[in-house]
Parts: C-alpha cells; structure tokens; sequence
C-alpha cells in the first residue's frame, strides 16, 4: 500500500487502473479521501458506469451517497473503473480500461466494482463506495484482499445511482480497515425522500454483538478449488476458536438463486437501458436525418459492449409474452424461497457464512476463454444474499498458493447490519492480511 | 433459440446485429437458458413481491420546489432553441 499523493495519482493509475477519472486538485483539503464506483453521479467529474455510450456525461447533481460522504468532509479523488452499468464479475467488460488486480497485475480485481476494491487495497487511509447487484462489492473485496459491506437493500439511497437492477442495486463500502465499515457506512446509510425504498428502513445505530453462532450451507462447500476449501476450513477453525458455533446446514434454494438472479437482473437492466437513445446525455453525436427506430438503434448498436447487448437480449426474452410466467414469475417466487430458507435458518445463527468465491482472482487470458455461463456461475456463492437483499459482507481469510487473497462472506437478516460490523471488527483483530507490494 | 427469434428480441431491443453477433448471441442464448431451465424444477410460493423488502409509498407535501436548475440539465444536452433535439418521427 502506499499513502495517497495526488501528484502521483496518475502514475499510480497508469499501472493498476483504478480510476476513470480523477480529481484535478493538487492536495487533499478534506478531512478524509474517498472513490466511487463510476454508476454513481458526481457533479465534478464524468460518470459513464462503464460505458461508452455515457461518454462525455457530467451530471448536475451528486448522488446522495457521495453528496453525504462530501458534507462529512470527505473528498472525493477518483470514479473507479467497473464492467459496464455492473455486467460482469471481473471488472473486463469495461468500455474503458480495465483495473488490474494489486497483487498482481496479470489477473483480475473481480467485478463489477473492481476499481473500487483495488483503491482500497492500494491506497493507505482509503475507502470506496461500490455497488452491488449481484455480488459486485464482495467479489472484488474478496479477489483484492479488502473488506467490503453490501447493507440491506434500502440501507442507503439509490438516488443518483445509475441503475442495473432496480430490486437489487445497493451502495456499500469497501475497505482495507475493518473499522472503516462502521464509519462510513453510518455515513450514507438513512432515510432520502428521493429514494422510497429507503425510507422503510429503522434507524441505523449499531452497537457490538459477538458472533455466538453461523451456518454453513453444505452446498456452498461444492465447486471450491483447493485453496479456497483449505483457508475457509482453517477461518472456521479460527472462528470457533473464538467461541463461534459452527453448524453445517442444508440450503436447497440456493441452487435455483443464480438463474433466478440472472432473469431478475437482466429483465430489470434491459427496461432500465432502454433510455440510451443518443439524446440527452452521453453520445448525441448522430445522424438526426435518420428515422427515430435507426437513431436510437445507432447509438445502441455502437456503443454498447459485448456483455451489456448479451444481457438486454437475455433480459427481453424473458419478459415477452409467452415466457414471462417461466422465467420472471417464477424468479420472484425463488427470490422469496430464498428469502425464508435464510430467515429460516437466521432464527437460530447469527449468520450465514460460505466462501465468497469459488476461487482466486483469475488471469485475464483465462477469463478471455470463459463463457458467458461460466462467468455468470461463478457468482453462485455472492447471488442468493443479492436476491434476497440481505446485507452481507466479504472478510479476508487467506491467501492461495498463487499468492493471491481469499475472501469469506457473512450474511445477516434484514436491517441486522451490527452484526457483520461487529465480525469484521473482531476478526481484524485474529487475521493478519498482507497488503500488496505497491510500486510505480 | 432460433436465429429468428434473436433477430426478434434485438429489433425490439433496438439493437442492430452483425451475422457474426448473432450467431455468437444465438449460441450463448441457447446455452444459458438451458441452464435456466433449473427453474422449472424450483420450488413455487404465493405472496411474492417484486422487492426483497416490504416497500411503503411514501409521499412529500405537494408543495413546488425545484431541486435542480434545469439550466444545468441542458447544458451538455444537444438542444435546439431550448428543446431537447432528437430524430424525426416519420
């Protein structure tokens, strides 16, 4: 890690590729620095989520999470690169440049809010909001060696949020200090008028529980390589050398979360996409001679990516008529199962607790020959507390054989955030995590 | 998954595919729904919403206000006179 200088903030970015934008000022004059994943609105820099077709976008207003990080005295240095609108589980499907991963450069920070996770493994005194939709905080936390906190769904304001899934979307922090967590996220969390599914929230006052007990579901013990078995297995060990019961438990909706979730997600992202037409912001630079069908069919076609097309696609087959019953429909009713398979079983543990990953960061020419069904299974153990809008947070727990970190993932019930502040601050304590060697 | 059937979805999609992507999005479409056909097998439930939270309407006073000039929502807008500039209708 390495102390913030914005006279080397560019330096620093030409390596790892951290920021789509940056702060132009030559120190920091806040209290405190911060990011922001790049789907979150900043009034001073451009935000494009990714894509190319919001290049040149500069938003009038802040996004509430920034706006409150601001008025607490933080400043804001950089909009981090993520895949495009939060497509992805590697941060490579990004329209501009793709973060690299702190420990080493040849492999992934995870997605989508990959450039988030590597500010905060790089920088010292360093936290970034991200977003999570289907697991988009823990993955890269868990790939880049950081704590990451996804709160409840309605925690914080999705206000100036540009969205993926709007059932899904949450806005939480991510860290190389446990105690960071707490801090900012009593920040940005709390009621906005201009978000409704914020303002049912109770308040946010946690206090400190020790983690009594946790479930581990048998099946988030399948599909793990070797080294992710072996360091979550020593953590358990940890843990109940720390006074925490362990219990394996059966969760049989987990396995119908990562379709459902796919459905959910990409029928909500395909309406939500639907107003990129080359008006208003971003690209506007067309042929207005053209009929408005092959205007707006232009500035699509051009520029959105690869994954973004693939996922407006899957998305509007699944709400056409004749298969919106087989697949929307019946999502919603596994996002409920699920929700009461974890409810079920949170009535007698604390917390649900599995890996974050199946594996370590991948090297990108291995990612380049995934398919798409490959990239979308290996989010099967961060989707099921995405759909059910449980917080849920990553902790280091390890490191593999090629070096690189290894992250678990807690989840807790609705609105029970304390407890996962309470773990992390804990298990700061028992686990010594490396920082990478930074050097430019 | 038909090629005509992706051809369908893009064009209400708006989104205009080269023979390449087509076969491309064809075979990845083909492949994940099958995968999704695990769904079928899924457990059913009555009382499911479309938010993972209980969501309440929650109204303001019905008083005007203005949060943000719209001065400033122009400025980077393509406009014409005022107006907001796009394609012909017809």
């Amino acid at each position: 890690m390495i102390g913030l200088d914005l006279s080397k903030l560019k330096s620093v970015n030409d390596k790892y590729g951290m920021f789509h934008a940056m702060t132009e000022k030559e120190s920091v004059e806040g209290s405190f620095h911060f990011s922001a994943k790049d789907n979150l609105t900043s009034k001073d820099m451009e935000t494009c989520s990714g894509s190319r077709i919001l290049e040149g976008y500069r938003p009038a207003f802040d996004a509430t999470a920034i706006a409150k990080m601001r008025a607490a005295g933080g400043e804001l240095v950089g909009k981090t690169n993520m895949d495009e609108f939060g497509f992805g589980t590697f941060s490579a499907n990004s329209g501009f440049e793709v973060p690299r991963n702190p420990f080493d450069t040849e492999r992934a920070c995870g997605g989508s809010s990959g450039g988030s996770a590597c500010a905060a493994a790089v920088f010292e005194d360093h936290v970034s909001l991200g977003v999570s939709t289907g697991g988009s905080i823990c993955c890269p936390a868990s790939f880049c060696g950081v704590y990451g906190i996804a709160p409840t769904y309605g925690r914080v304001s999705r206000y100036g949020l540009i969205d993926y899934g709007n059932s899904l979307d949450k806005i939480g922090i991510l860290s190389s200090k446990a105690t960071d967590l707490r801090k900012y996220l009593g920040i940005i969390a709390g009621k906005d008028e201009k978000d409704p599914t914020s303002c049912v929230q109770p308040d946010f006052n946690p206090g400190y529980r020790k983690l009594s007990s946790v479930a581990v579901p048998k099946e988030g013990m399948e599909g793990l390589s070797k080294d992710v078995e072996s360091a979550f297995r020593k953590s358990l060990e940890t843990l109940e050398s720390m006074g925490t019961e362990i219990e394996f438990v059966e969760m049989p909706s987990l396995k119908y979360a990562m379709p459902a979730y796919y459905v959910l997600a990409t029928s909500e992202a395909s309406t939500n996409l639907a107003r990129y037409v080359g008006m208003r912001y971003g690209q506007q630079e067309g042929d207005l001679s053209l009929k408005f069908d092959d205007y707006f069919t232009s500035f699509r076609s051009e520029y959105f990516g690869d994954e973004a097309k693939r996922r407006i696609l899957l998305g509007t087959f699944t709400r056409m008529v004749g298969f919106r019953d087989r697949y929307y429909a019946k999502a919603l009713q596994v996002r409920k199962v699920v929700i009461d398979d974890y409810k079920r079983i949170l009535a007698t543990h604390d917390a649900v607790l599995a890996p974050t990953m199946p594996f370590t960061a991948p090297r990108f020419d291995d990612i380049a020959n995934m398919s798409a069904l490959d990239a979308y299974k290996a989010d099967y153990l961060t989707i099921p507390a995405n759909i059910a809008g449980t917080p849920h947070m990553s902790v280091p727990c390890g490191y593999g054989s090629d070096g690189m970190p290894i992250g678990m993932q807690f989840v807790a019930d609705h609105w029970d955030e304390e407890i996962l502040l309470s773990v992390a601050e804990d298990w700061e304590k028992v686990f010594e995590s490396k920082k990478p060697e930074v050097t430019i | 998954m038909d090629r005509e059937t992706v051809e369908r979805v893009a064009r209400t999609a708006h989104i205009k595919l080269t023979e390449d992507e087509l076969e491309r999005y064809r075979s990845d479409l083909e492949e994940i729904l099958t995968y999704f056909e695990l769904l079928d097998e899924a457990p059913e439930c009555d009382n499911y919403g479309v938010n993972p939270i209980e969501v309440a309407d929650i109204l303001r006073d019905d008083e005007p206000r203005m949060d943000i000039d719209p001065a400033s929502l122009l400025k980077d807008m393509n406009t014409y006179e005022g107006y907001v500039r796009g394609p012909r209708l017809s």
